[in-house]
Protein backbone atom coordinates (compact mmCIF):
# COMPACT_ATOMS: atom_id res chain seq x y z
CA UNK A 1 0.00 0.00 0.00
CA UNK A 2 1.35 3.30 -0.49
CA UNK A 3 0.72 6.14 1.84
CA UNK A 4 0.13 9.82 0.97
CA UNK A 5 2.44 11.76 3.84
CA UNK A 6 1.94 15.02 4.24
CA UNK A 7 4.03 16.93 6.92
CA UNK A 8 2.84 20.09 8.76
CA UNK A 9 5.67 22.15 8.22
CA UNK A 10 4.77 24.50 10.73
CA UNK A 11 3.87 22.10 13.97
CA UNK A 12 7.53 20.58 12.75
CA UNK A 13 10.13 21.00 15.40
CA UNK A 14 12.61 19.30 13.87
CA UNK A 15 13.22 16.35 16.33
CA UNK A 16 14.76 13.68 13.67
CA UNK A 17 12.14 11.25 15.03
CA UNK A 18 10.64 10.38 11.87
CA UNK A 19 14.05 9.96 10.27
CA UNK A 20 14.90 7.45 13.34
CA UNK A 21 12.17 5.29 12.88
CA UNK A 22 12.07 5.45 8.39
CA UNK A 23 15.43 6.38 7.61
CA UNK A 24 14.57 5.61 3.48
CA UNK A 25 11.60 7.80 3.92
CA UNK A 26 12.32 11.13 5.51
CA UNK A 27 14.94 13.37 6.05
CA UNK A 28 15.51 16.77 7.72
CA UNK A 29 16.17 20.07 4.99
CA UNK A 30 18.46 23.21 5.62
CA UNK A 31 16.30 24.47 8.07
CA UNK A 32 16.17 21.07 10.32
CA UNK A 33 12.32 20.76 8.92
CA UNK A 34 11.13 17.18 8.21
CA UNK A 35 10.64 16.25 4.33
CA UNK A 36 9.80 12.89 2.63
CA UNK A 37 12.50 11.71 0.41
CA UNK A 38 10.63 8.38 -0.65
CA UNK A 39 6.76 7.87 0.25
CA UNK A 40 7.79 3.90 -0.52
CA UNK A 41 11.28 4.39 1.47
CA UNK A 42 10.38 1.44 4.26
CA UNK A 43 7.83 -0.73 4.92
CA UNK A 44 4.93 0.96 5.95
CA UNK A 45 5.25 -0.32 9.77
CA UNK A 46 8.18 1.61 10.03
CA UNK A 47 6.44 4.57 8.60
CA UNK A 48 3.82 3.94 11.08
CA UNK A 49 6.23 4.08 13.90
CA UNK A 50 7.71 7.40 11.90
CA UNK A 51 3.57 8.93 12.05
CA UNK A 52 3.15 8.01 15.68
CA UNK A 53 6.19 8.26 16.88
CA UNK A 54 6.47 12.46 15.95
CA UNK A 55 6.65 14.49 18.99
CA UNK A 56 4.04 17.06 17.63
CA UNK A 57 1.74 15.46 15.22
CA UNK A 58 3.10 16.57 12.44
CA UNK A 59 3.32 13.58 9.92
CA UNK A 60 -0.45 12.63 8.69
CA UNK A 61 -0.30 9.44 6.82
CA UNK A 62 -3.55 8.47 3.91
CA UNK A 63 -4.09 5.49 2.01
CA UNK A 64 -3.40 6.85 -1.59
CA UNK A 65 -4.85 5.34 -5.19
CA UNK B 1 44.44 -12.88 36.01
CA UNK B 2 45.63 -9.36 36.74
CA UNK B 3 48.02 -8.21 33.73
CA UNK B 4 50.74 -4.99 33.48
CA UNK B 5 47.49 -2.86 31.89
CA UNK B 6 45.81 -2.99 35.17
CA UNK B 7 44.91 0.42 36.89
CA UNK B 8 43.03 0.69 39.99
CA UNK B 9 39.72 1.81 40.38
CA UNK B 10 39.09 5.32 39.67
CA UNK B 11 38.75 7.84 43.03
CA UNK B 12 35.39 6.92 44.95
CA UNK B 13 34.22 10.90 45.23
CA UNK B 14 31.90 10.97 42.37
CA UNK B 15 30.38 7.81 42.95
CA UNK B 16 29.78 8.31 46.82
CA UNK B 17 28.17 11.55 45.94
CA UNK B 18 26.18 9.06 43.36
CA UNK B 19 25.26 6.94 45.80
CA UNK B 20 23.96 9.70 48.18
CA UNK B 21 22.26 11.15 45.03
CA UNK B 22 20.20 8.29 44.20
CA UNK B 23 19.55 7.62 47.87
CA UNK B 24 17.96 10.97 48.16
CA UNK B 25 16.17 11.73 44.70
CA UNK B 26 15.92 8.26 43.22
CA UNK B 27 13.82 6.18 46.33
CA UNK B 28 14.77 3.42 47.28
CA UNK B 29 11.90 1.67 45.35
CA UNK B 30 13.05 -1.71 43.70
CA UNK B 31 9.66 -2.68 41.11
CA UNK B 32 6.82 -0.30 41.10
CA UNK B 33 5.78 -2.07 38.12
CA UNK B 34 3.05 -3.71 39.97
CA UNK B 35 1.81 -0.91 41.45
CA UNK B 36 1.51 1.34 38.73
CA UNK B 37 -0.29 -1.66 37.05
CA UNK B 38 -2.98 -1.55 39.58
CA UNK B 39 -3.01 2.25 38.76
CA UNK B 40 -3.95 1.73 35.31
CA UNK B 41 -6.27 -0.37 36.12
CA UNK B 42 -8.35 1.34 38.90
CA UNK B 43 -7.26 4.85 38.65
CA UNK B 44 -5.67 6.04 35.06
CA UNK B 45 -6.26 9.78 35.95
CA UNK B 46 -6.39 10.94 39.32
CA UNK B 47 -6.33 13.73 41.71
CA UNK B 48 -4.20 12.68 45.03
CA UNK B 49 -1.54 14.30 47.50
CA UNK B 50 1.86 14.08 46.63
CA UNK B 51 4.61 15.45 48.73
CA UNK B 52 6.34 19.20 46.80
CA UNK B 53 9.66 19.95 46.68
CA UNK B 54 9.88 21.00 50.63
CA UNK B 55 7.80 17.94 51.54
CA UNK B 56 4.12 19.48 51.72
CA UNK B 57 1.06 17.39 50.26
CA UNK B 58 0.12 19.63 47.56
CA UNK B 59 -3.22 18.01 45.68
CA UNK B 60 -1.69 16.74 42.07
CA UNK B 61 -3.24 15.29 39.01
CA UNK B 62 -1.47 12.23 37.76
CA UNK B 63 -1.94 9.59 34.64
CA UNK B 64 -0.45 6.70 34.32
CA UNK B 65 -1.89 5.06 31.00
CA UNK B 66 0.26 5.26 27.79
CA UNK B 67 -2.80 7.51 25.83
CA UNK B 68 -3.18 9.54 28.55
CA UNK B 69 0.70 10.60 29.37
CA UNK B 70 0.81 10.91 25.71
CA UNK B 71 -2.12 13.56 25.25
CA UNK B 72 -1.25 15.27 28.30
CA UNK B 73 2.27 16.32 27.16
CA UNK B 74 1.42 16.86 23.66
CA UNK B 75 -0.96 19.47 24.88
CA UNK B 76 1.58 22.34 25.61
CA UNK B 77 -1.72 25.01 25.48
CA UNK B 78 -3.13 23.44 28.34
CA UNK B 79 -0.51 22.34 30.28
CA UNK B 80 2.48 24.30 30.95
CA UNK B 81 6.00 23.68 31.07
CA UNK B 82 6.50 26.44 33.75
CA UNK B 83 5.98 24.89 36.81
CA UNK B 84 9.60 23.17 35.85
CA UNK B 85 11.06 26.59 35.83
CA UNK B 86 9.62 27.23 39.00
CA UNK B 87 11.78 24.35 40.41
CA UNK B 88 15.21 24.03 38.57
CA UNK B 89 15.51 28.03 37.72
CA UNK B 90 16.99 28.39 41.43
CA UNK B 91 19.93 25.68 39.77
CA UNK B 92 20.02 26.28 36.20
CA UNK B 93 18.94 30.10 35.85
CA UNK B 94 15.52 32.07 34.54
CA UNK B 95 16.03 30.74 30.78
CA UNK B 96 16.12 27.11 31.26
CA UNK B 97 14.47 25.19 28.69
CA UNK B 98 12.84 22.64 30.06
CA UNK B 99 10.36 25.10 31.81
CA UNK B 100 9.54 27.74 28.89
CA UNK B 101 6.15 27.45 26.60
CA UNK B 102 5.78 28.24 23.22
CA UNK B 103 6.97 30.46 21.09
CA UNK B 104 9.80 31.09 23.63
CA UNK B 105 10.74 27.27 23.78
CA UNK B 106 10.78 26.45 20.05
CA UNK B 107 13.09 29.39 19.31
CA UNK B 108 15.22 28.83 21.85
CA UNK B 109 15.54 24.83 21.13
CA UNK B 110 16.44 25.67 17.59
CA UNK B 111 19.41 27.78 18.71
CA UNK B 112 20.86 24.39 19.40
CA UNK B 113 18.89 21.66 18.04
CA UNK B 114 21.18 21.18 15.20
CA UNK B 115 23.87 20.42 17.21
CA UNK B 116 22.08 17.35 18.63
CA UNK B 117 20.72 15.70 15.25
CA UNK B 118 21.88 12.22 13.44
CA UNK B 119 23.62 13.54 11.19
CA UNK B 120 25.47 16.35 13.13
CA UNK B 121 26.44 13.36 15.85
CA UNK B 122 28.09 10.94 13.35
CA UNK B 123 31.21 12.75 13.77
CA UNK B 124 31.11 12.29 17.72
CA UNK B 125 30.73 8.54 17.35
CA UNK B 126 34.17 7.20 16.51
CA UNK B 127 36.43 10.27 17.36
CA UNK B 128 34.75 10.61 20.80
CA UNK B 129 32.15 7.72 22.42
CA UNK B 130 34.67 5.11 20.75
CA UNK B 131 37.47 6.61 22.19
CA UNK B 132 36.08 7.42 25.47
CA UNK B 133 34.50 4.10 25.82
CA UNK B 134 37.57 2.64 25.00
CA UNK B 135 39.90 4.69 27.16
CA UNK B 136 37.80 3.24 29.95
CA UNK B 137 37.68 -0.22 29.29
CA UNK B 138 41.69 -0.18 29.07
CA UNK B 139 41.45 0.45 32.40
CA UNK B 140 40.16 -2.60 33.10
CA UNK B 141 40.01 -5.02 30.86
CA UNK B 142 43.35 -6.96 32.27
CA UNK B 143 41.78 -7.60 35.35
CA UNK B 144 39.32 -9.90 34.35
CA UNK B 145 36.58 -8.09 36.98
CA UNK B 146 34.90 -4.95 36.77
CA UNK B 147 32.06 -3.14 38.44
CA UNK B 148 30.58 -1.38 35.42
CA UNK B 149 28.43 1.27 37.26
CA UNK B 150 31.46 3.13 39.00
CA UNK B 151 33.80 2.24 36.45
CA UNK B 152 31.64 2.49 33.03
CA UNK B 153 28.10 3.93 33.34
CA UNK B 154 28.79 6.71 35.42
CA UNK B 155 31.90 7.89 33.78
CA UNK B 156 31.34 8.11 29.95
CA UNK B 157 28.29 9.90 29.36
CA UNK B 158 30.03 13.36 31.12
CA UNK B 159 32.97 13.44 29.36
CA UNK B 160 31.03 12.96 25.86
CA UNK B 161 28.06 15.81 26.73
CA UNK B 162 31.26 18.21 28.01
CA UNK B 163 33.13 17.69 24.64
CA UNK B 164 30.01 18.39 22.41
CA UNK B 165 29.14 21.46 24.56
CA UNK B 166 32.52 23.23 24.50
CA UNK B 167 34.09 22.31 28.23
CA UNK B 168 37.05 20.38 28.61
CA UNK B 169 36.94 16.86 29.30
CA UNK B 170 39.96 16.95 31.49
CA UNK B 171 37.83 18.86 34.49
CA UNK B 172 35.17 15.85 33.75
CA UNK B 173 34.83 14.85 37.98
CA UNK B 174 34.79 18.35 38.77
CA UNK B 175 31.72 19.19 36.62
CA UNK B 176 29.98 16.02 37.31
CA UNK B 177 30.01 17.23 40.88
CA UNK B 178 28.42 19.99 39.86
CA UNK B 179 25.61 17.94 37.48
CA UNK B 180 24.83 15.60 40.65
CA UNK B 181 24.23 18.56 43.24
CA UNK B 182 22.25 20.79 40.33
CA UNK B 183 19.97 17.74 39.76
CA UNK B 184 19.82 16.90 43.57
CA UNK B 185 18.61 20.55 44.49
CA UNK B 186 15.47 19.33 45.94
CA UNK B 187 16.75 17.29 48.43
CA UNK B 188 19.90 19.81 49.02
CA UNK B 189 19.06 22.98 47.78
CA UNK B 190 22.40 24.57 49.84
CA UNK B 191 25.00 22.38 47.68
CA UNK B 192 22.41 22.66 44.90
CA UNK B 193 22.99 26.11 44.75
CA UNK B 194 26.72 26.27 45.45
CA UNK B 195 27.17 24.05 42.88
CA UNK B 196 25.33 26.49 40.35
CA UNK B 197 27.41 29.23 41.20
CA UNK B 198 30.41 27.09 41.03
CA UNK B 199 30.07 25.96 37.52
CA UNK B 200 28.35 29.53 36.29
CA UNK B 201 31.86 31.27 37.66
CA UNK B 202 33.56 27.89 35.75
CA UNK B 203 32.24 28.48 32.21
CA UNK B 204 32.03 32.10 32.36
CA UNK B 205 35.78 31.74 31.30
CA UNK B 206 34.99 29.85 28.29
CA UNK B 207 32.13 31.68 26.99
CA UNK B 208 34.49 34.62 26.77
CA UNK B 209 37.16 32.36 24.88
CA UNK B 210 34.31 31.48 22.65
CA UNK B 211 33.42 34.43 22.26
CA UNK B 212 37.08 35.55 20.64
CA UNK B 213 37.69 32.41 19.56
CA UNK B 214 34.46 30.65 18.47
CA UNK B 215 34.88 27.00 17.65
CA UNK B 216 32.34 24.13 16.42
CA UNK B 217 30.84 23.44 19.77
CA UNK B 218 27.59 24.25 20.99
CA UNK B 219 28.98 27.07 23.44
CA UNK B 220 30.11 28.92 20.15
CA UNK B 221 26.85 28.21 18.82
CA UNK B 222 25.34 29.53 21.34
CA UNK B 223 27.53 32.82 21.99
CA UNK B 224 27.16 33.60 18.19
CA UNK B 225 23.47 33.14 18.49
CA UNK B 226 21.22 35.63 17.48
CA UNK B 227 17.77 36.13 18.16
CA UNK B 228 15.38 38.60 16.86
CA UNK B 229 18.41 40.44 16.18
CA UNK B 230 20.10 40.20 19.18
CA UNK B 231 23.02 37.87 20.53
CA UNK B 232 22.31 35.91 23.69
CA UNK B 233 22.82 37.43 26.96
CA UNK B 234 25.23 35.79 29.45
CA UNK B 235 22.20 34.23 32.26
CA UNK B 236 20.73 32.81 29.03
CA UNK B 237 23.45 31.51 27.85
CA UNK B 238 25.03 29.81 31.58
CA UNK B 239 21.23 28.28 31.57
CA UNK B 240 21.48 26.35 28.37
CA UNK B 241 24.08 25.07 29.92
CA UNK B 242 23.44 24.17 32.92
CA UNK B 243 20.62 22.42 31.73
CA UNK B 244 22.39 20.63 28.84
CA UNK B 245 25.24 19.67 31.28
CA UNK B 246 23.54 17.25 34.05
CA UNK B 247 20.46 15.96 31.14
CA UNK B 248 23.19 14.66 28.97
CA UNK B 249 25.47 13.25 32.10
CA UNK B 250 22.71 11.20 34.51
CA UNK B 251 19.97 10.34 31.98
CA UNK B 252 22.18 7.56 29.42
CA UNK B 253 24.33 6.48 32.67
CA UNK B 254 21.15 5.46 34.12
CA UNK B 255 19.82 3.79 30.77
CA UNK B 256 23.27 2.31 29.34
CA UNK B 257 23.15 0.51 33.12
CA UNK B 258 19.12 -0.60 32.89
CA UNK B 259 20.36 -1.69 29.28
CA UNK B 260 23.16 -3.93 30.24
CA UNK B 261 21.27 -4.76 33.50
CA UNK B 262 18.47 -6.07 30.89
CA UNK B 263 21.00 -8.16 28.99
CA UNK B 264 23.06 -10.07 31.58
CA UNK B 265 20.07 -11.48 32.84
CA UNK B 266 18.58 -12.51 30.25
CA UNK B 267 21.61 -14.37 29.01
CA UNK B 268 19.99 -15.66 26.05
CA UNK B 269 19.12 -12.65 24.44
CA UNK B 270 22.77 -11.10 24.95
CA UNK B 271 24.09 -14.32 22.96
CA UNK B 272 21.39 -13.37 20.39
CA UNK B 273 22.57 -9.55 20.32
CA UNK B 274 26.01 -11.26 20.22
CA UNK B 275 25.41 -13.01 17.54
CA UNK B 276 23.45 -10.75 15.17
CA UNK B 277 24.42 -6.92 15.81
CA UNK B 278 21.22 -5.53 13.68
CA UNK B 279 19.50 -6.26 16.63
CA UNK B 280 21.42 -3.35 18.18
CA UNK B 281 19.00 -0.27 17.68
CA UNK B 282 15.62 -2.37 18.56
CA UNK B 283 17.73 -3.72 21.55
CA UNK B 284 18.35 -0.03 22.66
CA UNK B 285 14.98 0.79 22.02
CA UNK B 286 13.39 -2.20 24.21
CA UNK B 287 15.82 -1.19 27.11
CA UNK B 288 14.79 2.34 27.24
CA UNK B 289 11.17 1.50 27.47
CA UNK B 290 11.40 -0.99 30.22
CA UNK B 291 13.33 0.49 32.70
CA UNK B 292 13.11 4.22 31.45
CA UNK B 293 15.92 6.27 33.70
CA UNK B 294 13.15 8.83 34.15
CA UNK B 295 9.97 7.66 35.50
CA UNK B 296 8.19 11.09 35.80
CA UNK B 297 7.76 14.54 34.40
CA UNK B 298 5.81 17.75 35.71
CA UNK B 299 3.23 19.81 34.24
CA UNK B 300 0.54 22.60 35.19
CA UNK B 301 -2.50 22.87 34.24
CA UNK B 302 -3.32 26.63 32.46
CA UNK B 303 -7.15 26.67 32.41
CA UNK B 304 -9.61 24.66 33.76
CA UNK B 305 -9.73 21.60 31.94
CA UNK B 306 -10.40 17.33 32.12
CA UNK B 307 -8.53 14.67 30.89
CA UNK B 308 -9.35 10.51 31.46
CA UNK B 309 -12.75 11.46 32.94
CA UNK B 310 -11.17 13.91 36.12
CA UNK B 311 -11.55 17.35 36.18
CA UNK B 312 -8.58 19.66 36.78
CA UNK B 313 -8.87 23.26 37.69
CA UNK B 314 -6.29 25.75 36.44
CA UNK B 315 -2.96 25.89 38.35
CA UNK B 316 -2.96 22.25 39.67
CA UNK B 317 0.20 20.43 39.48
CA UNK B 318 0.05 18.00 36.97
CA UNK B 319 2.33 14.37 36.92
CA UNK B 320 2.70 12.10 33.62
CA UNK B 321 4.06 9.15 34.97
CA UNK B 322 6.41 7.94 31.67
CA UNK B 323 6.98 4.74 33.20
CA UNK B 324 4.03 3.84 33.98
CA UNK B 325 2.79 4.53 29.92
CA UNK B 326 5.93 2.59 29.00
CA UNK B 327 4.51 -0.59 30.84
CA UNK B 328 1.08 -0.23 29.56
CA UNK B 329 -0.14 -3.80 28.40
CA UNK B 330 -2.82 -2.47 26.07
CA UNK B 331 0.20 -1.65 23.61
CA UNK B 332 2.83 -4.00 24.79
CA UNK B 333 2.19 -7.81 25.29
CA UNK B 334 3.97 -8.41 28.67
CA UNK B 335 5.21 -5.20 29.31
CA UNK B 336 7.31 -5.85 32.27
CA UNK B 337 9.54 -8.29 30.15
CA UNK B 338 12.73 -7.08 28.80
CA UNK B 339 12.55 -8.93 25.30
CA UNK B 340 14.57 -6.81 22.31
CA UNK B 341 12.74 -9.06 19.80
CA UNK B 342 9.15 -7.51 20.32
CA UNK B 343 7.44 -5.88 17.79
CA UNK B 344 9.72 -2.24 17.68
CA UNK B 345 6.92 0.70 18.82
CA UNK B 346 7.63 4.61 19.74
CA UNK B 347 7.25 4.57 23.63
CA UNK B 348 7.55 7.57 25.74
CA UNK B 349 10.60 7.13 27.64
CA UNK B 350 12.43 10.80 25.82
CA UNK B 351 8.33 11.90 26.58
CA UNK B 352 6.46 13.68 23.36
CA UNK B 353 5.21 16.75 22.13
CA UNK B 354 7.39 19.73 21.51
CA UNK B 355 9.82 19.47 24.78
CA UNK B 356 10.74 15.92 23.45
CA UNK B 357 14.48 15.06 24.53
CA UNK B 358 16.78 17.01 22.75
CA UNK B 359 19.47 14.37 23.41
CA UNK B 360 17.78 11.49 22.32
CA UNK B 361 19.71 10.69 19.07
CA UNK B 362 22.92 11.20 21.45
CA UNK B 363 21.53 9.05 23.77
CA UNK B 364 20.68 5.96 21.36
CA UNK B 365 24.32 6.42 19.88
CA UNK B 366 26.08 6.56 23.17
CA UNK B 367 24.25 3.63 24.36
CA UNK B 368 24.62 1.77 21.40
CA UNK B 369 28.31 2.54 21.17
CA UNK B 370 29.01 1.68 24.54
CA UNK B 371 27.44 -1.67 24.66
CA UNK B 372 29.25 -2.73 21.32
CA UNK B 373 32.61 -1.70 22.50
CA UNK B 374 31.77 -4.10 25.44
CA UNK B 375 30.79 -6.51 23.27
CA UNK B 376 33.54 -6.08 21.11
CA UNK B 377 36.58 -6.79 23.32
CA UNK B 378 35.12 -9.16 25.99
CA UNK B 379 33.43 -12.73 24.56
CA UNK B 380 32.34 -14.21 27.46
CA UNK B 381 30.96 -11.13 29.96
CA UNK B 382 28.60 -11.71 32.80
CA UNK B 383 27.50 -11.02 36.03
CA UNK B 384 29.58 -12.23 39.04
CA UNK B 385 27.06 -14.40 40.75
CA UNK B 386 28.95 -14.37 43.96
CA UNK B 387 28.57 -10.49 44.79
CA UNK B 388 25.35 -10.17 46.54
CA UNK B 389 22.17 -9.44 44.42
CA UNK B 390 22.61 -5.98 41.90
CA UNK B 391 18.99 -5.00 41.12
CA UNK B 392 17.88 -1.74 38.88
CA UNK B 393 15.68 0.56 42.17
CA UNK B 394 14.55 4.15 42.17
CA UNK B 395 10.72 5.30 41.81
CA UNK B 396 11.59 8.68 40.22
CA UNK B 397 15.19 7.85 38.50
CA UNK B 398 16.21 4.33 38.03
CA UNK B 399 19.32 2.60 37.58
CA UNK B 400 21.24 -0.54 38.87
CA UNK B 401 22.78 -0.44 42.15
CA UNK B 402 25.70 -2.42 41.06
CA UNK B 403 27.12 -4.16 37.74
CA UNK B 404 29.40 -6.72 39.50
CA UNK B 405 31.04 -8.42 36.20
CA UNK B 406 33.63 -11.58 35.28
CA UNK B 407 35.09 -11.69 31.60
CA UNK B 408 38.95 -13.12 30.55
CA UNK B 409 41.04 -10.62 30.57
CA UNK B 410 41.57 -9.01 27.12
Amino acid sequence: MVLELKIDREACIGSGNCVFWAPNTFDLDDEGTSIVINPEGDPDDAIMNAVDGCPTSAISAQPSE
Amino acid sequence: MATGTEQPIPALEPFDSMGQFTDTVAGDVRDPYPRLAEKRRESPAERTHLPNAIGEPVETFIVYTYDLVSKLLRDNTTFSSGAIRELMGVVMGPYVLVGMDEPEHGRHRRLVSHAFRQKALARWEGELVGQVVGELIDRFAGRGSAELVREFTFQFPVQVIAEILGIPRRDNEQFHQWAIDIINVAANPERGIAASEAFRDYLSDIVEQRRAHPSDDVISDLVTAEMDGATLGDEEIYSFLRLLLPAGAETTYRATGNFLYGLFTNPEQLAALRADRSLMPQAVEESIRWESPLLITSRAALTDTELGGVEVPAGMPVVAHVGSANHDESRWDHPDDFDIHRPTKPHIAFGVGPHMCLGMHLARMEMRSAVEALLDRFDDLRLDPDVDDPHIHGERFRSPTSLPVLFTPA
